[in-house]
């Protein structure tokens, strides 16, 4: 997985649900998305589920498989690399 | 154009500055009307529950906002509401004053209460499917649409029995996320009417002026007179919220610049789902 997606799943979290003012290099890897980290929500997470599947084909197809993926931006990254067509 | 847009009910309270200003004075403001101190969430005489609690905190946050805004020269041309955010738009707007928003707040609160005393209730968020098999599945647990907020954003009410097997139910259907609340009672369902005697006289208990900025309500989208605002008080509790369909007239009308004046950020996060949504379907 290369740095240069994790840079992309970054500014496809900042796009998609309009963070103003943040850069891609302000977003920590490894923090968790929701609660404490970005402080997103299941409003977030269905937002960024259609961002990825437009932007990168990649189908995060319920609840569980979501709770997975929204961890980091880390295993966003990772299931993008391993689910992308 | 900006328009200032009123949530309902928040979820939990938050912290807040000491030294804030507005928040003082609207906090000592709340302690006369309602006897409830937003600051420690303590009641002073008759106590409520949590959800009262919450409603009248929810309340005096957007007053506190809405002071804010005006210090910062931001004015609003257009108001809108959702749900229980109906009583501090309508002291913005200039209907009623900010110490009766507060007090209707808290009797409103106070009567949906008692429901709680013969029954249990809960609200099921639903997020990710279409409202067409949500429909379904609200009928088929006996339950009831309470908020369209999107395309994939609802809110479903009613027995907590019937909130629980509904959100089951979509979850296997493929939601992306479907949660419960306890709450006092069924909001925005015609299960309200249990306690409609009881809202009614609250509601009459005030005087409503007209609005001297144009409130839109969240039921049919039209802009709310003094004569229709005892009756919609009423209504709102009784029937669903259509957000979806209200930020689209606003949008309709001119509005451009939008500010959720209260606590939380859904009502945002809520345009956001439809301004992409219209961007994806051009």
């Amino acid at each position: 997985m290369s740095e240069e997606l994790i840079t992309q799943v970054k500014q496809l979290i900042i796009d998609s649900l309009r963070i103003e003012g943040m850069d891609p290099g302000e977003i920590e890897t490894d923090a968790p998305l929701f609660g404490e980290g970005l402080g997103l929500d299941s409003i977030d997470a269905l937002q960024l589920v259609v961002a990825m599947e437009k932007d990168f084909g990649v189908v995060v197809p319920d609840a569980e498989t979501g709770a997975v993926v929204f961890q980091s931006v880390r295993s966003m990254a990772q299931y993008i690399a391993e689910n992308r067509k | 154009m900006n328009c200032f847009m009123f949530p309902g009910q928040p979820l939990f309270t938050d912290a807040h500055s000491p030294d804030d200003s507005d928040l003082l004075e609207v906090a000592k403001l709340t302690r006369e009307r309602t006897g409830l101190d937003i600051l420690d969430s303590f009641w002073q005489g008759q106590p409520a529950g949590e959800s009262v609690t919450l409603q009248v905190y929810g309340a005096a946050m957007s007053l506190c906002h809405a002071r804010r805004l005006a210090r910062d020269g931001v004015k609003p041309g257009l108001i809108a509401e959702h749900s229980m955010g109906i009583y501090a738009a309508l002291a913005v707007s200039g209907s009623i004053a900010e110490g009766d928003a507060l007090e209707l707040t808290c009797r409103i609160g106070r009567v949906m209460e008692e429901m709680s005393g013969h029954g249990a209730y809960a609200l099921g968020c639903m997020v990710g499917l279409p409202l067409e098999p949500l429909l379904s599945i609200a009928e088929n647990n006996g339950v009831h649409l309470a908020n369209h907020n999107t395309s994939r954003h609802f809110l479903l009410s009613g027995g907590r029995a019937g909130i629980e097997t509904a959100v089951v139910e979509a979850l296997a259907s493929g939601a992306f996320s479907a949660k419960v609340f306890p709450c006092d009672a069924p909001l925005h369902t015609p299960l309200m009417a249990t306690v409609e005697a009881g809202l009614r006289e609250v509601i009459a208990d005030f005087r409503y002026g007209e609005p001297a900025v144009p409130l839109m309500n969240h039921i049919d989208q039209d802009w709310l007179t003094a004569s229709e605002v005892a009756d919609f008080l009423l209504r709102e509790l009784l029937l669903p919220v259509h957000w979806d369909a209200t930020y689209r007239a606003l949008r309709a009308v001119g509005a451009s610049r939008f500010f959720e004046v209260g606590a939380g950020d859904a009502l945002k996060k809520y345009n956001r789902w439809i301004d992409s949504e219209a961007a994806r379907s051009a």
